[in-house]
């Protein structure tokens, strides 16, 4: 009998739900994760992507996370899930759930079950989506851009080398019901991989929800926060919430100030399946660290829409790292800069961006009156050229060094140089650039077709 | 007068999503929350001075369960893309320390 299956036989009234990494990749702290697998749980869930650490990684169809600390916490997850014959489900599998982000998770799955002689049912689910179907929505006027401005083109769309779908709840039932032990799945939704099984099971949806919510960052909501495997409870009225460690409480005022985080609105969140509110929810302890929740509203959507996420080439990068301590240099840094911007573009042609970041000056925040008014004793320059060759990235960055490093102007002392290199080279290629060329909402009334399921036994 | 650092307990700054950057405040005390959620420092208006941001684009919610103040509004540059200086947001609070409420 599979883990679902098991779970379904015995429907429990009460639910224990774990969060065992809200991004896995980074290491599982074991103690905690030990600590909730010892409290039973009847399921295990998993986050393992955002799009938190930009571009490049659903462009370049990479991890953001080392294999090896990647397989380890797979390992960790899957071994304890097949021990207790409960249900494992990961979301936005290899940092950003498109195609070879998902294949990649599996393959290391496949390897982790053939070595531990584990055997069970793998379900994965796919987000990948072709550019004429975000295109269609574009030309019907229905793709949004969600929170600012970014204008997207059917160009760009062809142009992205990954474009993907977040799926919400009904890809993961779709899965539920092939009856799996393990889902594996490619850009989801973090409250859908916590929200599938207790919604399959029929508990409260304002509820199921709103622990979805939280537990997905494990013991982020706890004081203080960490990255601890998180319990919550769920029984017909609400859930508690409990750290599995025990230095992190969860408290009524750090639960609540969770709903904060990463949101644009601090009380109402909009997901594929319908909206969650939480301005009625109650938070009560129920000792020093634990924590008793109750009271959101939710609303099914009427009809579905969903997040579209791409990300395209736009060139390839190189830096330049130097440091300065000189007060006249650093008085002078951003007219330096300038002159030796122009001589670079002088002496090599060709099409390229340079952005210049001078730390102690402007390197966090770009500055309207660039000249430096407060005492600076040190600048770190990174100069950043985007190119569409490598080379011609890295032929810009070797040229401005070097004339940065003997530029002169008036009063200058420090004929032997401007920069104090911290290696050599000091000019390094950095691989490709990326930019986000699309993070919109679509309608997707077909979007039980968009993301397909695929079942193997082990 | 007071600034917003020697009176809240958190000022943070994090994306919400690549095309918006989102800052929360919160308080100790009710007392403190309830200076805050009075002062015209915290309006769309005087953020978007702050942050040189049209007052439309900026939203500003509070949650009392939490005691505390969101303020949202669209990033300039979208995360990642050439030019950004701070991928993940999370150090644009700064102009809000010595905020005179």
């Amino acid at each position: 009998m599979s883990a679902v299956q098991a779970l379904l036989k015995r429907r429990p009234s009460t639910l224990r739900v774990l969060s065992a990494s809200g991004q896995l990749g980074y290491g599982i702290p074991h103690k905690a994760l030990a600590a909730g697998l010892a409290r039973h749980p009847d399921f295990i869930g998993c986050d393992m992507g955002s799009v938190d650490p930009g571009p490049a990684y659903l462009g370049s169809g990479e991890m953001a996370t080392s294999p090896a600390v990647t397989r380890g916490d797979l390992a960790a997850v899957l071994t304890a899930a097949r021990r207790l014959n409960i249900p494992l489900i990961i979301g936005t599998a290899g940092t950003s759930g498109a195609g070879p982000h998902l294949d990649a998770t599996l393959d290391m799955i496949r390897s982790i079950a053939a070595e531990h002689k584990l055997h069970f049912r793998l379900a994965s689910i796919r987000a990948d989506l072709k550019a004429d179907r975000v295109i269609q929505a574009l030309e019907a006027n229905t793709l949004v851009p969600l929170g600012g401005d970014l204008s997207v083109s059917a160009q760009d769309l062809r142009a992205s080398t990954h474009i993907v779908g977040q799926m919400g709840c009904a890809p993961f039932e779709q899965a539920l019901a092939l009856e799996p032990d393990v889902i594996i799945a490619g850009r989801a939704c973090d409250t859908a991989v916590f929200a599938s099984i207790p919604k399959m099971l029929g508990f409260n949806m304002a509820n199921v929800m709103h622990m979805a919510k939280i537990i997905e960052c494990t013991s982020i909501c706890c004081e203080p926060g960490g990255r601890d495997a998180m319990l919550a409870t769920l029984d017909a009225k609400g859930f508690e919430l409990e750290s599995m460690n025990p230095d992190r409480r969860a408290t009524p005022l750090s639960v609540a100030a969770h709903s904060l985080y990463e949101q644009a609105d601090p009380v109402s969140f909009t997901e594929p399946d319908g909206t969650l509110k939480v301005d009625t929810a109650t938070y009560r302890a129920l000792d020093d660290r634990r924590t008793y929740v109750s009271g959101a509203t939710w609303q099914d959507a009427t009809h579905t829409t969903i997040k579209v996420e791409a990300s395209m080439l736009v060139g390839h990068r190189a830096v330049l790292l130097a440091g300065t301590a000189d007060p006249k240099v650093i008085q002078r840094l951003p007219e330096l800069i300038a002159t030796v911007e122009s001589t670079t573009r002088a002496l090599v042609p060709g099409e390229y961006q340079i952005y210049p970041r001078l730390y102690g000056i402007d390197g966090v925040y770009p500055q309207q009156n660039r000249n430096v008014s407060t005492p600076v004793r040190e600048s770190f320059i990174l100069i950043e050229v985007i190119a569409q060759t490598p080379d011609l990235a890295l032929a810009a960055a070797k040229t401005f060094k070097q004339f940065l490093l003997h530029q002169g102007f008036n009063g200058r002392q420090c004929t032997g140089g401007n920069l104090a290199f911290p290696f050599t080279p000091p000019e390094l290629a950095a691989g490709k650039a990326y930019r986000f060329s699309a993070y919109h909402v679509m309608p997707a009334a077909d979007h039980r077709e968009l993301f397909p399921v695929t079942i193997e036994t082990l | 007068m007071t600034q917003l650092q020697d009176l809240a307990t958190v000022i943070r700054s994090k994306n919400a999503g690549p095309l918006t950057l989102s800052l929360d405040l919160m308080f100790p005390s009710e007392e403190s929350y309830r200076i805050a959620l009075r002062s015209s420092s915290l309006t769309p208006e005087a953020i978007g001075r702050l942050y040189d941001t049209a007052p439309e684009k900026i939203s500003v919610t509070s949650y009392d369960a939490a005691r505390a103040i969101k303020i949202a509004m669209p990033r300039k540059i979208v995360s990642g893309s050439p030019g950004d200086r701070d991928v993940y947001g999370a150090q644009q609070h700064v102009p809000l320390l010595g905020l005179e409420l």
